[in-house]
């Protein structure tokens, strides 16, 4: 009955010798902990130093540019036999440091994520240290109880009393997750059987929406082609009568629509789909709504902006990154449902017995595990809830109200000054536009205008990274050539900083 | 900033130096509704002073499991590796992501390094990879990649584009491969299970009658799932038996070793996964026997076409513009499937940086020893029996009282989480009731910490 004997043999190595304990003396253990804990303590200065106070000083570069050849020698990157003193080891954290981009320096406006808070980094750096791991009570009380009440109070404001959801290692995830339960509340015999025996399912979204729709719906077997675009306005935001349309040829093809993603706060432009709207479609016709909130969520924070996301509390299920707005950090990232039936747990479930032995001597519906698709889940809830807590829903509303202030400001600054052209208003905190050199003011009716044009932001990009002044992302857009995008959302940043970009750009692209 | 300071000496007191004090509990246990109680864990408008946050800090520590505990054994992971928690404060400190080289021009190389360096020591010569957000991952990123290999219309057109797609793993392998059946569209029907052996090793030739079965029904087998240290008998499937199957009927290898990987660190042990080099794909987590910080999980793929990229990528071409100033090669993110990525790669580095491989594989034989010890001193205990399985896990039956077995392991789990004493998980398997799964991973664990396990199990269930 036991596995005595047998495994006796899984001890044999090839030649059949058996295998003895030869590894030093058993008795002690082999690590130092208090070596280790001084190596943190010292790190921990290099960190604080090099990336949270160097990393946040206007004085200092956004970023040390290298080219990845150089950059791979300064690093010295070889893996090797034998390991290396406590010095050079702290060395190699401030070279790490230093060639890193400075994400929470005033002016890296780069991408959706940027700026400090320091409770919830101290949330961060407590959850490393815990090394918890979230599918169980038994291991993760206090985390397991702790994502509890941070869904629910992200789910409150949303506008649901009750309700399902998780964390997510992304929001790509969160995105593929609400894509699942959609298509198993529709046909829960896809767990067992697959997409073999179904009609062909459609999912909608806009052609502004992130790419994570796409690479869901290939991932999960339903082909990129059936991901139907729907068209949008200039300003970026899905048309309810195009989405009607598109699910009723949908339909007349002969495929089942089952799934909508619009999106709050789309990538390039920040626009928010109207959801009242589209929600009227999607009632009619039966469908699921997935509110993909990654970037615009926080709005809901704001009592002044939140009417952005009107309509919001009518979806199925909505993603929300906390880790771009609301500064806490990667990953945060939420899923948050209206069902109650446990579909979450019933879709995803796998009951393994090692995990989730059903005679425990706690309530056993603690571990969640079973609602995730991973196995070993990282305690993401920490950062947020700690920093919830030290600032409170004010505190972040106030936040996200000055993210709009800051991009008021930068417009108005922007219209005053030549060579700034705006896409179009913005309606969030995305600021989209073009730079115009001297070199190209008036010549619009050029045939090669267009092509100039698209020239300028990878020169300028070139130049404020090799400097290290800062950082702004640019990209095209449909039919528009390169174009900046610069998203305000750092709690750091003051209107100089602002004044300062404005000023950078004309610097770096007055040549050009 | 003086709150992050404070913060910081609390959490290396608390929570890194007494959680591995082995005089200190492992857990302070309390029942969910006294512990919601006492967190206070409401959401409200107002904030609250740093103190009052400092104390959050402290309770979050005070009630939270010391996964680094030297009598924590619950899981697949367990104990404290400084340098690559180092690494995880600093890449929380920068916040990178890694999609592009511009955001993430250290990590971005790093990544690759190791990598290349993982490749090497499965055997490879070239491959490819990527560090994911768990194995679960991995082991799906494999199913994709198969899938896309031999059916690549099915990006566009969905799974429909092909026949009835079945994948092949043994029973004892990770949940994953059903959940990630479901995930993909594929099916957990589809998921065809070949039984194991006493040892929790899948049989070849059954592989083989699944196969032709599956062929028959008229069904497209294209993956197999060998798993390299299975979860509860930490078994190894035969890898160079099953790859001549799957050589001769063209099947994709995918070898799960997320718990077993670490074995190819050893010289003395890596004949446990004899016959890797032949797998297509291979998943393996640092974060479990190597203890590098959680998430740490790799996918490595033998693999020259950018199969990687060409089966993920969607082209976003707000962040993969193609007339960026360097060399776009170095923008990885659309190998992935994750859009916002964490440098995981960074905690492996830095900690193989401070250790060297030699350390490394010194660990992991250390490991292996000490579970033969513990088998040997297990049976010299009354009542008890102790059975190494696999390499690294050792199971403890409770023979007292057989007709009430099942119900012990409960009991005893309960008294020790109550106690704080020490924590090991347990479970059914295979027909056998409960039994203890002692995992053995950090090189702080010595002989007087087994010889502690089994007095303690032995004590903690005297009276039952």
């Amino acid at each position: 009955m036991y596995f005595y004997v047998q495994s006796r043999f899984s001890l044999l190595t090839a030649d059949g010798q058996t295998m003895e304990p030869t590894v030093g003396d058993l008795s002690d253990p082999l690590i130092n902990h208090t070596e280790g804990q001084l190596f943190l303590h010292e790190a921990f200065k290099i960190i604080v130093e090099e990336v949270l106070c160097k990393g946040t000083d206007v004085k200092e570069k956004v970023c040390e540019w290298k080219e990845p050849e150089e950059l791979a020698l300064l690093l010295d990157l070889e893996l090797r036999e034998k390991g290396e003193q406590k010095e050079k080891l702290l060395q190699r954290v401030r070279d790490v440091a230093k060639y890193s981009v400075k994400t929470s320096h005033p002016r890296f406006f780069n991408q959706q994520f940027a700026g400090v808070d320091y409770h919830s980094l101290a949330g961060r750096f407590l959850s490393e240290a815990l090394n918890t791991n979230l599918f169980t009570y038994e291991v993760a009380p206090v985390f397991v109880l702790m994502e509890a009440e941070v869904l629910r109070g992200l789910r409150e404001l949303v506008g649901w009393t009750e309700g399902d959801g998780l964390f997510c290692p992304g929001g790509s995830t969160s995105n593929m997750y609400a894509l699942n339960l959609a298509r198993y509340r529709l046909y829960p015999e896809v767990k067992s059987q697959g997409l073999w025996s179904l009609p062909r399912l459609t999912i909608f979204t806009s052609p502004e929406s992130h790419y994570s729709v796409k690479k869901g719906a290939a991932f999960m077997g339903f082909g990129m082609d059936n991901v139907i675009f729907v068209k949008v306005d200039d300003g970026g935001h899905m048309i309810p009568e195009d989405l009607d349309e598109k699910i009723k040829l949908s339909k007349s093809q002969g495929a089942v629509p089952h799934f909508v993603s619009c999106t709050s706060g789309t990538t390039v432009q920040g626009a928010f789909d109207p959801l009242d709207r589209i929600a009227d479609v999607c009632d009619k016709h039966k469908l699921w709504l997935h509110v993909d909130a990654a970037w615009g969520g926080s709005v809901l924070f704001s009592k002044k902006h939140r009417h952005l996301m009107k309509g919001v509390n009518r979806a199925n299920s909505v993603a929300w990154n906390p880790h771009k707005m609301l500064v806490a950090g990667l990953q945060c990232s939420v899923l948050l449902l209206k069902d109650t039936t446990n579909l979450l747990k019933k879709c995803h479930g796998a009951n393994a017995s090692y995990l989730f032995q059903q005679d425990k001597f706690y309530d056993v519906n603690l571990d969640i595990g079973d609602k995730s698709v991973q196995c070993s889940r990282k305690v993401d809830c920490l950062k947020l809830w700690l920093m919830w807590k030290a600032v409170g829903s004010t505190g972040l509303e106030q936040r996200v109200d000055k993210a709009f202030f800051h991009t008021r400001y930068l417009v108005e600054q922007m219209k005053k000054r030549d060579g700034f052209q705006l896409l179009r208003e913005p309606e969030f905190v995305n600021v989209c536009f073009w730079f115009i050199p001297p070199s190209l003011r008036g010549k619009e009716k050029n045939a090669d205008y267009q092509n100039r044009l698209a020239k300028v932001a990878p020169v300028i990009k070139e130049r404020m990274m090799k400097q290290g002044t800062m950082m702004v992302g640019y990209q095209p857009l449909g039919d528009r050539v390169n174009f900046f995008r610069i998203t305000i959302l750092s709690p750091l940043i003051s209107q100089k900083d602002l004044d300062f970009f404005l000023d950078e750009i004309e610097r770096l692209g007055n040549d050009v | 900033d003086v709150f992050l300071q404070r913060s910081m000496s609390m959490i290396l007191e608390e929570a890194v130096k007494k959680a591995t004090d082995v005089r200190q509990k492992v857990c302070e246990w309390r029942s969910p509704e006294e512990l919601k109680e006492l967190l206070d864990l409401e959401l409200r408008d107002g904030g609250e002073s740093e103190a009052q946050i400092l104390e959050r800090c402290r309770d979050a520590i005070r009630y939270s499991v010391k996964t680094t505990h030297p009598h924590f054994f619950n899981q697949l992971y367990a104990g404290l590796e400084p340098y690559s928690m180092v690494a995880s404060f600093i890449t929380d400190a920068l916040k990178p992501s890694l999609y592009t080289y511009e955001v993430s021009p250290v990590f971005t190389l790093m990544e690759d390094a190791v990598l290349r360096k993982m490749v090497q020591i499965v055997g490879w010569e070239e491959g490819d990879g990527i560090f994911n957000a768990g194995g679960s991952m991995s082991n799906m990123y494999a199913m994709n990649l198969a899938r896309y290999r031999d059916f690549p219309e099915i990006k566009e057109l969905g799974n429909s584009a092909a026949a009835r797609l079945v994948v092949f793993t043994s029973q004892e392998c990770h949940y994953s491969i059903s959940k990630a059946a479901a995930l993909m569209g594929i099916g957990t029907k589809n998921v065809f299970v070949v039984p194991s052996d006493k040892r929790g090793k899948m049989i070849p030739s059954a592989l083989e009658e699944q196969i032709k079965s599956a062929k028959s029904e008229g069904a497209v087998p294209f993956i197999v799932n060998a798993t390299a240290g299975t979860t509860v008998l930490g078994a190894f499937d035969p890898i160079d038996e099953i790859a001549d199957i799957c050589e001769k009927y063209k099947l994709w290898l995918h070898v799960d070793a997320c718990w077993g990987g670490a074995v190819l660190m050893s010289k003395k042990h890596r004949h446990l996964m004899k016959g890797i080099q032949r797998a297509n794909s291979v998943a393996w987590n640092p974060h479990k026997m190597l203890m590098a910080c959680l998430q740490c999980s790799v996918f490595l793929i033998r693999d020259k076409t950018r199969l990687l990229q060409r089966c993920h990528s969607a082209r976003a071409s707000y962040l993969f513009q193609q007339d960026k100033f360097y060399d776009l090669s170095y923008d990885t993110g659309d190998k992935s499937v994750q859009c916002s990525r964490k440098p995981d790669a960074f905690k492996f580095w830095l900690m193989w940086k401070a250790l060297g491989t030699r350390e490394l594989e010194q660990r992991v034989d250390r490991a292996l020893a000490i579970v033969v010890l513990l088998a040997d001193v297990g049976n010299l205990i009354n009542g008890i029996k102790s059975a190494k399985h696999g390499c690294s896990g050792c199971g403890i039956y409770d023979e007292r009282n057989r007709t009430l077995k099942k119900h012990v392991a409960p009991v005893i789990k309960e008294r020790m989480m109550k106690k704080g004493s020490m924590m090991v998980g347990y479970q059914p398997h295979g027909g056998k009731a409960n039994f203890f799964r002692m995992v053995v991973i950090s090189p702080q664990v010595s002989r007087q910490d087994m010889d502690f396990v089994l007095d303690e199990i032995h004590s903690l269930g005297m009276d039952l």
